[in-house]
């Protein structure tokens, strides 16, 4: 119980309104959470050498590790901006430079500090991403030996599954208030018009 | 083969009127659906997930430590739901497995580190190897061993399979004990 009481201190965290983060989840630094993402509890979100901002419609699953690492010198203090509609499965573990949007990254899978993933791409089980590179957009990899092809099209969005979330788990789970309006001008039309 | 006594710090662990042991640093989310049928040991940072969806866990089952018991959750053409997740007697998971299954059997072994896919079904009798992934909806059949990334059936189990599953949670049981003075 008294390690539940982490994110409460954290003066550093941004939350929007319609976000859903459980407590019981570790967020250290600077960490900013666009609107109806949802993040289970027992993640742990670490901005370490730098901010970590997430986007929009965002499922981040129980275990799943997202720091931003000092890796080399002349990464340190960049921002980590992880787009919209990303799936972060279960015991994933992220230290990517960015990520875009509509990327699945399945359970156990680990993306280290010097890859850029694009958007629509899938990062299948037990995956393991660890040289320098940019994939490029809808790039699948999956297997033993980590192979690669790309897909046509870019995986499904879960807004369906966003919203059955956003009903249950404040009935179990005591949630950490939202700080944040979100961004005027911009980013308050987008949500209505995608889609 | 008589297995060593594993001791436990007795604070750690809560001992239910049924004998099950569940450890206080497991996480187990909506805990009002969730039933445990007793003499079942909760290692240490598991997460059960009962607030998606209804987890049974019968009897006599070992859940290691940091692995994760979470429904699975399917998409229909009108609306989502999570699939209730049943698993049966004398079902070993070890350490770090993530378990998205829809139904396990009796009498099942999953290694260490394993990946069960979404809504799998694991029937009764069957062994998963260290290192499995197996796909979303794959169906394991009775007395069969997967192992591999996507798993692969690579043997075929013993008819004894039951009791020596009986005898390997049974004895795990029995030898999982208290610090100091056992009850």
């Amino acid at each position: 119980m008294a390690a539940q009481n982490k994110i409460v201190n954290n003066p550093n965290l941004k939350i929007a309104v319609g976000a859903l983060l459980c407590e019981g989840c570790e967020v250290i630094g600077d960490v900013t959470i666009g609107a109806r993402t949802i993040i289970h509890p027992k993640a742990r979100i670490i901005a370490e050498a730098g901010p970590i901002s997430i986007g929009e419609y965002n499922i981040i699953e129980e275990l799943v590790t997202i720091t931003n690492k000092s890796s080399t010198d002349a990464n340190s203090g960049k921002v980590l901006i992880i787009g919209n509609n990303n799936v972060f499965e279960v015991g994933a573990y992220v230290e990517a430079v960015r990520i875009g949007d509509h990327n699945v990254i399945e359970c156990k899978a680990r993306v280290g500090s010097k890859v850029e993933i694009s958007n629509g791409s899938i990062i299948g089980t037990g995956c393991v991403l660890n040289m320098s590179e940019q994939l490029p957009d809808n790039t699948v990899i999956y297997g033993e030996k980590c192979e690669r092809r790309t897909q046509r099209e870019r995986p499904p969005t879960q807004t369906l599954q966003i919203e059955f979330l956003t009903k249950i788990l404040p009935n179990y789970h005591y949630l950490v208030k939202p700080n944040m309006q979100p961004r005027p001008t911009a980013t308050t039309t987008a949500p209505a018009v995608k889609k | 083969m008589e297995l060593q006594d594993e001791f436990y710090n007795n604070a750690q662990y809560i001992e239910t009127a049924s004998g099950n042991k569940v450890s206080r640093q497991s996480v187990l989310c909506g805990s009002q659906n969730i039933v445990i049928n007793g003499k079942t040991v909760i290692m240490t940072n598991c997460v059960i997930r009962g607030d998606l969806a209804n987890v049974r866990i019968g009897r006599h089952c070992i859940i290691g430590k940091n692995s994760v018991i979470r429904p699975a959750f399917k998409k229909f053409s009108k609306g989502v739901a999570f699939f209730p997740l049943h698993i049966g007697d004398h079902v070993l998971i070890e350490e770090d497995s993530i378990v998205n299954a829809a139904q396990i059997g009796s009498f099942v072994h999953i290694g260490k580190n394993c990946v069960i896919g979404r809504r799998s079904v694991l029937k009764d009798c069957c062994a998963i190897a260290d290192n499995t992934i197996l796909p979303p909806e794959s169906v394991i059949p009775p007395f069969t061993l997967y192992s591999g990334s996507p798993g692969k059936m690579i043997a075929e189990l013993p008819d004894c399979t039951q009791d020596l599953m009986c005898d390997i949670t049974v004895s795990y049981y029995q030898h999982f004990k208290p610090h100091g003075k056992g009850k």
